[in-house]
């Protein structure tokens, strides 16, 4: 460098190593959590003061810790496993089931090769199911996640397994998630070795870098000769293996196992990944950087979770009195915290990463602002890219199944009626009666509702994961109103919309001004919303609402009878007390969506944006503000679910809309609509929310056995069932509809060696 | 042609334009008479797209001006552009593949009625008439636009900027994704424009295709004029030497 700036006192710039090699990114970390765990301390000293809540964290951060070193390199593959936690929760149970003396009684190693073998799959289902299938990563992992939380439930029965007797006699393995001679935790100890083997291998190895090639730019790394698939692959095992480790270090410690164990795990993991400084865009995430995080983000738990001890005043039949207490947010309310951190993380990092801390470090020196790297949007915009595929192809389909798989929404509605028939043959005497019916309709109501709204969404090329929470909130937010406000129904009803007014701009804020892939947008409101839920009606029993609100989910014939107008016999009274107030208000709804969706310019404009976002925008569409209305239609659907739902069962339940998104993302898939955006019809959505009802109405169908007996599945092995139908759909839709491979194969092989028309 | 002593249907002079520290063009004059089928050419980063993305307003230039007919113009974007009859074809065609040709065709100006409503009835008539017009050979405007064949999405596409009605239309490499049999179809259809009156841009780097349907080609060498020649007076020879040694 010249003598010039030598002279003004200032290292020469090209000696100076960017922020992020000598790790200031780690560096504010570390000072985040002193500062954090000092407040805690000062707020709590009876908890954070002592050396063992120091311990207490980090043998709990440990288990995230060795997860997030595991989802560190499916990131840098820009990509995400959201099964994490439930692969843990797998695990332990595998575990314990093998394990405990009150099931299979097996040995500890042969427990353990079991383990080993279900967390293997696991890696690698995930990685298939995303390299070789072709399914997004978000919806694949999903999907495992739900696949696994409903195997944990049906292999345990959802009772609370322990053996803690037997475990005394392997201690060699227990012994590992146990304090240890020197004070503290043997987790620690593997986390510390996770942690080095994992920042070794991302950081040094040849396989560490293709992970980062893959992230940066998967075609280059193609071009360069790297098996990207196996790359994927085997970040997709590196993390279940980590979070089959966590499993195991779970049970070496609680020597049992609940069915809640690892539940909302990934959050953690993610937000660690990413307060560790890993960008969601891929090719960037360290492992030291994701370990800090994981540390962080346990820490920021548990002090959400660790209440703050204060006295209270308490009316004792008269006498005023001073009883210690401790102010705490209930459970179920710190994800809308995580949440909010993943999202905070999630923005920050591009900018950061783009120079921006420096511009803040001057800014606070009143020093003249470096500028900002021009990067910005490009990288967030990367998850939305495979989209442009299609036109890539040149492929002309021919023939009667092409003409037939052509009208996308043809498999639902013949699923329907399959499925129907399927029922009735098994069940004449109850599937077709009033009873049936009316539960079956009022099921299709909540599924068809959602998947209205979300038609919209995934029609305009995006997702939304945040459904069935926003319902949750919706409901809770009415409930609340109602009872604690004691507001008038149509003030409840008006907040309740309201809320998911906010949750939709929330989304569509968050995925088109700050251009953050959907999936990750909605993955936090998913979170939040619920949190937000859980903590408003926290400790409160919330039912008994007012008639008025009520009869909103009552069936026709009781709205009718409270008219004064009593249904009388025949035809119209069965219809009346099939039919319901929200079935009604579903049919509404749909009519009006399927109008604008088919018919109107803005539902072209919604096509347009989901099948070419940037063709769409040289056509003069603003494409920002057709995915920001479509976010905010879903939510406000969501937020009428759950209104009908707190109207419907007259109270709330925090579990309300659980596993809905689901439900609603499989009907429009399997109504014909494609993850990849630019398809789906509301016909088609409501054929695919019949189908996922009628399955769910099957599968608890009490069949009559020949033998005179009857069978019931149980009904825990229910969510693996969806799961796998949500994951065959998106698999039949992107293996016949969208890429043809199933009907280019048949072309082919129909054409046998002929080359292909040169047109 | 007597293009010279006519006013040009479009006419630029001593344009600049730079991005950052880069000199993309600087002192370029184009001009394009009516009717009048122009192969714009010159190696990678010559400046041909960005003078053409100049032109319809995608960018904005830094010196210089522009003149429609005579006319001083300032297009602050594509769509000002094409109220003054100014269309691009882009090398991606830019079409939703899940939609069918009608509806690509008015993408983003679908025929309304009711205010809200899609007219589909005069959507597809008109849409067959533009093809019917452009003389390609696509089955059916029902047919979806993923389904065909590179070819006739680029039918598709020049449909699509037909339908505009416009007096110039700009192809950037267009035959870069088309098969031999496509591209003798492209360019039939060209000779069909200009029998129709539309003056035409070829941005491309194969000489062959100018030379087939081309009236007059233009030379750019790193933001520079390289020159200028007849088609009917020069050889791929002479015009390839321009590109490559740039003298004038």
């Amino acid at each position: 460098m010249s003598a010039a700036s030598t002279e003004a006192g200032t290292i020469p710039a090209a000696l100076k190593a960017p922020a992020e090699l000598w790790g200031g990114w780690e560096a504010g970390l570390l000072l985040l959590m002193a500062g954090l765990y000092l407040a805690g301390a000062l707020v709590n000293p009876a908890f954070f003061g002592t050396t063992d809540a120091f311990a207490a964290v980090l043998r709990d951060a440990s288990r995230f810790g060795v997860m997030a070193v595991g989802m560190t390199f499916v990131i840098v593959n820009r990509e995400l496993d959201l099964s994490v936690g439930s692969t843990l929760g797998l695990v332990s149970t595998v575990f314990s089931v093998a394990y405990a003396p009150s099931h299979a009684d097996a040995g500890i190693a042969i427990a353990l090769a079991v383990c080993i073998g279900a967390g293997l799959l696991v890696g690698f289902v995930n990685g298939i199911l995303v390299t070789v299938l072709r399914v997004p990563a978000f919806i694949a992992t999903l999907s495992t996640l739900f696949i696994g939380r409903g195997l944990v439930l049906g292999l345990s029965g959802g009772n609370t397994i322990a053996f803690g007797q037997k475990a005394a006699a392997d201690p060699w393995f227990f012994r590992l998630g146990e304090t240890n001679a020197a004070g503290f935790n043997n987790q620690i100890v593997i986390f510390v070795i996770v942690a080095l083997v994992g920042a070794v291998a991302l950081g040094k190895t040849r396989a560490g870098y293709e992970t980062a090639a893959v992230g940066g730019n998967e075609q280059a790394a193609r071009y360069a000769g790297i098996s990207t698939t196996r790359a994927r692959i085997r970040s997709y095992v590196l993390s279940a293996l980590a979070a089959t480790l966590a499993g195991l270090m779970n049970v070496a410690q609680d020597k049992g196992i609940t069915s809640q164990n690892g539940q909302g795990a990934e959050l953690i993991v993610i937000a660690a990944v990413i307060v560790g400084g890993a960008s969601i865009s891929g090719g960037r995430g360290r492992v030291l950087g994701s370990c800090l995080g994981a540390v962080l983000t346990v820490l920021i738990d548990k002090v959400l979770r660790e209440g703050v001890p204060i006295t209270r005043m308490v009316d004792v039949g008269g006498v005023q009195m001073e009883i210690g207490a401790v102010a705490q947010l209930p459970p179920g309310a710190v994800p809308a915290f995580l949440g909010l951190l993943l999202v905070g993380a999630v923005l920050i990092e591009p900018w950061a990463t783009a120079g921006g801390l420096g511009r803040l470090r001057a800014w606070l020196m009143r020093a003249p602002l470096p500028l900002l790297a021009p990067r910005g949007d490009a990288a967030a915009l990367a998850a939305r890219t495979r989209t442009a595929s299609a036109l890539e192809r040149t492929h002309s389909a021919t023939g009667p199944i092409a003409a037939f798989l052509a009208r996308r929404d043809a498999a639902a509605i013949l699923l329907t009626i399959a499925l129907w028939l399927v029922g009735f043959v098994l069940r004449p005497d109850f599937w077709a009666g009033l009873d049936n019916s009316f539960a079956m309709l009022t099921a299709f109501t909540e599924i068809g509702i959602l998947s209205v709204g979300l038609t919209f969404v995934i029609a305009a090329g995006d997702i939304d994961l945040s459904v069935g929470s926003v319902l949750a909130l919706a409901a809770a937010v009415s409930a609340f109103c109602l009872k604690e406000l004691e507001l008038a129904p149509i003030a409840a009803v008006s907040l309740a919309l309201l809320a998911g007014l906010a949750c939709g701009i929330v989304n569509g804020t968050l995925a088109t001004r700050f251009r953050l892939p959907s999936f990750v947008a909605t993955l936090s409101t998913f979170y939040i919303a619920r949190g937000l839920a859980a903590w408003l009606v926290a400790g409160r029993q919330l039912s008994g609402f007012p008639s008025g609100f009520t009869l909103m989910g009552r069936s026709l014939a009781e709205v009718l009878t409270a008219l004064g107008a009593q249904p009388g016999k025949g035809w119209w009274a069965s219809f009346a007390s099939a039919v319901s107030v929200q079935t009604l208000f579903l049919l509404i709804l749909a009519c009006g969506a399927a109008i604008v969706l088919a018919r109107t310019h803005w539902g072209q404009m919604v096509y347009a944006t989901g099948g070419n976002e940037r063709a769409a925008g040289y056509a003069g569409i603003d494409t920002r503000r057709v995915r920001f209305l479509s976010l905010v239609a879903s939510s406000l659907c969501a937020a009428c679910a759950g209104i009908i739902y707190a109207a419907y069962l007259r109270s709330f339940n925090p579990a309300a809309g659980q596993l809905r998104e689901l439900d609603a993302i499989a009907s429009v898939i399997v109504g014909g609509g494609s993850i990849f955006g630019g398809h789906g019809t509301i016909l088609g959505s409501l054929a695919g929310a019949a189908a996922i009802t009628l399955i769910r109405a099957l599968l608890s169908l009490q069949i009559l056995l020949p033998s005179g007996g009857s069978y019931v599945l149980p009904q825990h092995w229910m969510n693996v069932f969806i799961g796998s139908i949500l994951i065959l759909a998106v698999i039949a839709d992107i293996w016949l509809r969208q890429e043809h491979i199933v009907s280019r194969a048949i072309t082919a092989l129909r054409r046998g060696s002929r080359p292909r028309d040169a047109r | 042609m007597n293009a010279n002593s006519e006013t040009p249907l479009i006419e630029m002079r001593k344009i600049d334009k730079a991005f950052g520290p880069v000199r993309a063009l600087s002192g370029v004059d184009f001009r394009l008479g009516a009717g009048e089928i122009l192969g714009l050419v010159g190696d990678n980063s010559a400046g041909k797209s960005t003078l053409m993305k100049v032109l319809t307003g995608a960018y904005r230039r830094d010196g210089g001006e522009i003149l429609v007919a005579g006319e001083a113009v300032d297009f602050a974007s594509p769509r000002d552009s094409r109220e003054r009859g100014i269309e691009m074809i882009y090398q991606d065609f830019a079409l939703c593949g899940n939609m069918d040709v009608g509806q690509n065709i008015f993408l983003g100006r679908w025929p309304r009625r009711f205010g809200v409503f899609v007219d589909r009835a005069r959507m597809y008539g008109d849409a067959a008439r533009v093809l019917d017009r452009l003389k390609v050979d696509v089955n059916s405007v029902h047919a979806k636009v993923e389904s065909l064949s590179g070819g006739r999405q680029q039918s598709v596409a020049i449909a699509r900027a037909l339908s505009f009605e416009p007096k110039v239309v700009i192809f950037d490499e267009p035959t870069a994704n088309l098969s031999v049999m496509a591209t003798a179809k492209l360019l039939e259809t060209m000779a069909e424009l200009k029998r129709q009156g539309v003056a035409q841009v070829i941005i491309s780097h194969r000489l062959t295709d100018i030379f087939e349907v081309g009236d007059r080609v233009m030379v750019l060498k790193r933001g520079v004029n390289a020159g200028e020649r007849r088609i009917k007076d020069t050889t791929e020879k002479d015009v390839l030497e321009l590109i490559v040694a740039g003298a004038a």
